[in-house]
């Protein structure tokens, strides 16, 4: 009777941990894991930016904070986790350049677009080797399920991702 | 969404657990959060998914011209029934599939409306 019981009130306490947690991981903060050497040198950092040979054989994890989804407020520079507009089983994490409204250069065919209503402009740190809106377009803020805001693993590399303002490569007539 | 659903006040029982497999397509009413404005949900019904050609009246009012459209991967093409009073994807393009909040199951009030929504 009394292993019964043991193993009912282990039951009780797993199912409410398990709880606690999705609610934590999807309102509050989760963990995420980078993969790939687009944003170095910020997350990943790589030693050679054409071949991608990295730093560390390890990925980063990142603290991803969820505050940021009830009012879409974004800042220049926030490095975001967003669900892939072409997969929507992957996800990808970059840096937001442009915010709806801003006007965003496009260097590979000398030409300036606006950043519709309700998207972002985002690219990676490493612009050698990173999948972004210079060939996905602007992303639907919809789509962003999350800001990075520290890493916290490895422990070397335990530190905030700091929020870093490119100049835009708009030219100024 | 006018006739499948009232202009106001219908309640409906949404699930949240298909569109997390893939298991939403063609013919479907979709909660969707707005690629104009993502604090803002719409309920529209898919007309196409990604592969798929669509072809739309231009301005239905404004004669038969009509526009073809080849839906890209990962996106779907979500049209309001009420095809003269809905800002859709024929203003706004295809919208990425990671956009779809659930799947309409049924409808609970009001009373004499009440049960799944007709394809």
């Amino acid at each position: 009777m009394s292993a019964r019981s043991s193993l009912w009130n282990t039951a009780k306490k797993c199912v409410t941990i398990g709880l606690i947690g999705v609610t934590v991981k999807d309102r509050y903060v989760s963990i995420a894991a980078v993969r790939g050497g687009s944003m170095s040198p910020s997350l990943n950092p790589v030693t050679d930016e054409v071949s991608g040979s990295r730093v560390s054989t390890f990925d980063d994890y990142v603290l991803v904070e969820k505050f940021c989804l009830g009012r879409y407020r974004f800042s220049h520079g926030d490095v975001v986790i967003f669900t892939s507009p072409t997969n929507h089983k992957e996800r990808h994490i970059k840096r937001i350049i442009g915010l709806p409204g801003d006007w965003v250069g496009i260097s590979h065919i000398d030409d300036v677009m606006r950043v519709p209503e309700g998207h972002c402009w985002v690219e990676g740190d490493n612009l050698l080797s990173s999948l972004d809106s210079r060939s996905l377009g602007p992303i639907p803020l919809g789509l962003i399920r999350g800001r990075v805001t520290h890493v916290v693993w490895p422990p070397s590399r335990i530190g905030r991702v700091k929020r870093e303002i490119r100049q835009p490569t708009v030219p100024s007539y | 969404m006018f006739p499948t659903l009232n202009l106001a006040g219908d309640v409906l029982i949404v699930e949240r657990v298909s569109h997390r497999r893939g298991k939403v397509g063609p013919g479907d009413v979709v909660l969707v959060k707005s690629p104009v404005d993502p604090r803002k949900t719409i309920t529209k019904r898919i007309i196409g998914v990604g592969g798929d050609w669509v072809t739309f009246p231009v301005g239905p009012g404004n004669g038969d011209r009509s526009r073809s459209v080849m839906v890209p991967k990962g996106h779907v093409w979500i049209q309001g029934d009420n095809m003269y009073a809905s800002t859709d994807s024929r203003n706004f393009g295809p919208v990425p599939y990671g956009l779809i909040l659930g799947k309409v199951f049924c409808r609970v009030w009001p009373p004499e409306g009440f049960g799944s929504i007709s394809h």
